[in-house]
């Protein structure tokens, strides 16, 4: 059974988002869609700086076997990215809603059209 | 709809938690666990894979000899009792149909394994080809199963479970049953070969002497770190077996299907399958091109992610000598790599 912390916001397309005090979206996947991919080997980050549009495919998260993209939750600029996936992608299956966080956003927008913990269970069950 | 075939192993499998996935036409195991750690611990310690949708064609009469080394590379009256032989089989114009371990049980007595996705075929190429020589051919591919023991571990595993021995290539019989000392892995080890109805038992009692049970993703990683051939991928049916640089399994001391052919190629100017080490981070993938000097030149038959040697390993036919550098491009970028003689493990 996957993990689902009630604190978090969730996507469709198995990413959590977790709202900052500042106002920031911290973005990873969740550990169903870890769990799916298998033993995470390499992950493209995108650069700092870069705007993105909600929807856009910021990273990309591989395992052996396959590629898996990462959209962006939200419009808006990314400000951090987690350099420690470089050296050790597994993070993102050990930990995925810690460890394993991939970016930082500064939203140029609400957050909006994202699941409660209970709804995104609904779509993995 | 196709219905997919099972192997009497596929409960097993589903209970012991493995990703499912269509297999040439069968419902087989990709991973049990993870890729990385089945990978581990068949170059550690020893795994076994339920590869039950692999083949078996029995060929037998007093012509099978020479029947065998028609259809096939290799010229059969080479082979002892006893012996196993990997080779390819040819059409007319040298292209590779399918590559396969041709077994010798007796001197008339043959059993050739080929892949799955081309069983059919196979033993229609062979019955086609069957009408000029005294020999009778059978498909028991539905009636037995094959399991494949693999890694420094296999030996001592396999003398408990059956208290034999087997040598590189060789085999050895109990009944019905035939273990040869053969797999696709590069590690030590068997693939153990018999009816179907006792495959549950072979399985059982190996996991329980702790045999890992792996699935097709570590195969893979497994077959290409040492540059094994994927049938249907690294050739696909308009590659020769000299453009695989596989021409050692070739005995041009005998006559084959195919043999004409390969000769007028051989004159020729050919590109030949060779492996991409990339030194760049990154994984690269079957279809992912490859550029010389900033031309495309050739797209990946295979590609991952070594995890050996965790880097991106791949295999292309290519007009290249070993050493030359190329990129390979993934999702717009260009990954640093060069040319290397295979294995890369």
């Amino acid at each position: 059974m996957s993990e689902i912390p009630e604190n978090l916001s969730y996507t469709k397309e198995h990413e959590w988002v977790s709202l900052q005090e500042d106002g920031n979206a911290k973005v990873g996947i969740t550990d169903h869609a870890q769990d799916a991919l298998s033993d995470v080997v390499f992950v493209e980050l995108p650069d700092i700086g870069l705007e993105i549009s909600k929807g856009d495919t910021m990273a990309v998260a591989e395992s052996v076997k396959a590629a898996s993209d990462i959209y962006a939750p939200v419009s808006g600029k990314i400000i951090s990215v987690n350099t420690k996936l470089e050296e050790s992608p597994e993070l993102i299956n050990e930990s995925p809603y810690d460890f394993g966080w991939m970016v930082v956003i500064e939203p140029n927008e609400e957050l909006e059209n994202l699941l409660d913990s209970n709804s995104y269970r609904e779509i993995i069950d | 709809m196709m219905s997919l075939n099972q192997t009497p192993l596929f409960n097993h499998h589903k209970e012991s938690g493995a990703k499912i996935v269509d297999f040439a036409g069968w419902e087989m195991p990709i991973q049990y666990t993870s890729i990385l750690s089945e990978h581990k611990s068949v170059r550690e310690n020893v795994g076994i894979f339920d590869v039950s949708h692999m083949g078996q064609i029995f060929i037998q009469g007093k012509e099978t000899v020479a029947f065998l080394s028609y259809v096939t590379t290799w010229d059969m009256s080479r082979q002892k009792k006893g012996d196993c032989r990997y080779c390819h089989i040819l059409n007319k114009d040298g292209t590779i149909i399918d590559d396969t371990i041709v077994y010798t049980l007796s001197d008339d007595n043959y059993m050739l394994v080929p892949n799955a996705s081309r069983v059919d075929k196979i033993y229609d190429w062979l019955l086609s080809n069957s009408s000029d020589f005294d020999v009778s051919l059978e498909n028991l591919s539905n009636d037995y199963f094959c399991l494949a023991l693999q890694g420094p571990d296999a030996p001592r595993l396999l003398g408990q479970h059956l208290n034999t021995t087997v040598g590189s290539f060789q085999l050895v019989t109990f009944d019905k049953t035939i273990v040869s000392g053969t797999g696709y892995t590069g590690e030590k080890g068997c693939e153990i070969i018999g009816p179907l109805s006792e495959v549950i038992d072979h399985w059982e009692a190996l996991v329980e002497m702790g045999a890992v049970p792996i699935g097709l993703g570590a195969r893979d990683t497994l077959r290409l770190e040492k540059g094994y051939l994927l049938s249907g991928q690294d050739f696909n049916g308009s590659q020769t077996t000299i453009e695989t640089g596989y021409s050692w399994v070739i005995d041009w001391n005998h006559d084959f299907i195919g043999k004409d052919a390969l000769l007028d190629i051989k004159k020729r100017h050919y590109s030949k399958l060779r492996g991409i080490l990339i030194e760049d981070r990154g994984i690269i993938r079957p279809g992912n091109s490859v550029f010389y000097q900033g031309e495309k030149v050739s797209s990946l038959t295979s590609g991952t992610l070594s995890p050996s040697i965790r880097k991106g390993i791949g295999m292309a036919y290519l007009d290249l000598d070993i050493g030359e550098s190329v990129t390979v491009e993934v999702r717009g970028n260009h990954l640093n790599g060069r040319v290397v003689r295979m294995p890369f493990l």
